[in-house]
């Protein structure tokens, strides 16, 4: 879908949403809430995140009439549950950790020589292309195992990234990561899937 | 000169076009030279387009329902407060 139907999708969503109209939030609850559980997992267990989106939704049909398009509905959405949950947090006195120190993952960290030369090199050298690998089946289901198991910070950031078509700027704001700690959650996370395929290539097994 | 390791910590942001252009030279060189290390980018960039093509979640209906139900009741309250 092409940036100006998505615009014009928007708005015409937007409008109904401010008239109040229930058919309106039925289809935006479908489009947005997605990505929305993704912010709130950042922050919290999935029962805590249900509960965030589910109280920002309720907040949403008040404060949308006030919504003036700055910026778009999505980010302005992802915000609100951003908020939400950091509130949250601080109430309990929790806050988020993360360990930023190492952009490689362990598991790839372990495959170098001291000298930093491949110690356990790929083992996949011919290099399927990604349309070949995801006509199967199997490895799709891999997939979605091991983006379930990513810790909570990487696959919210992989995940957000992705919905924001890239735009680092407006997920290191919800998200409050600088933007090199959002490439070190990316870069992690990827590796994450790099190490799944490659198994996966080399025994078919997940 | 970049080693291996280097080159893997950084194989994101050079896919991703975040680097300044030494560094994407000095990537691009130590590719021409490495067949490990283009494994390695090649893999990366084949992970990424997998999840991209992934990164739709989907939704349990169960949950949806429970989200248009406590937005119906908002809605009856909101329209509640200012009649007409």
């Amino acid at each position: 879908m092409s940036i100006a139907v998505q615009h014009q999708d928007e708005s015409q969503l937007l409008h109904r949403l401010q008239a109040g109209h229930a058919d309106a939030f039925h289809e935006a609850v479908r489009t947005y809430t997605p990505g929305m559980l993704a912010v709130a997992r950042y922050y919290t267990d999935p029962s805590s995140a249900e509960d965030i989106v589910q109280d920002s939704w309720v907040s949403v049909v008040d404060a949308i009439r006030q919504f003036e398009g700055r910026a778009s509905l999505k980010t302005w959405l992802h915000r609100i549950v951003a908020n939400r949950a950091k509130n949250l947090l601080r109430k309990q006195g929790r806050e988020v950790t993360m360990d930023f120190a190492d952009a490689l993952d362990p598991a790839l960290a372990a495959r170098f020589k001291p000298n930093g030369r491949w110690a356990v090199p790929p083992r996949i050298s011919t290099v399927e292309s990604a349309e070949a690998l995801l006509e199967n089946g199997a490895l799709s289901e891999c997939l979605d195992k091991h983006l379930a198991h990513l810790p909570e910070n990487q696959r919210s950031a992989l995940l957000l990234y992705e919905a924001h078509q890239r735009r680092s700027d407006e997920v290191c704001n919800i998200l409050d990561v600088s933007a090199s700690n959002l490439r070190v959650l990316l870069h992690r996370a990827r590796q994450k899937i790099f190490l799944m395929v490659e198994q996966f290539q080399e025994t078919g097994e997940c | 000169m970049l080693m291996c390791r280097e080159l893997a910590t950084k194989a994101s942001e050079y896919l991703d076009d975040r680097l300044g252009a030494g560094e994407r030279l000095s990537i691009k060189m130590h590719l021409l030279m490495c067949r490990r290390c283009r494994a390695f980018v090649g893999q990366l960039r084949n992970s990424i387009t997998l999840m991209e093509a992934h990164s739709s979640q989907r939704l349990a209906p169960a949950y949806a329902e429970r989200l248009d139900h406590e937005i119906q009741r908002a809605l009856a309250n909101a329209s509640g407060d200012n009649p007409g």
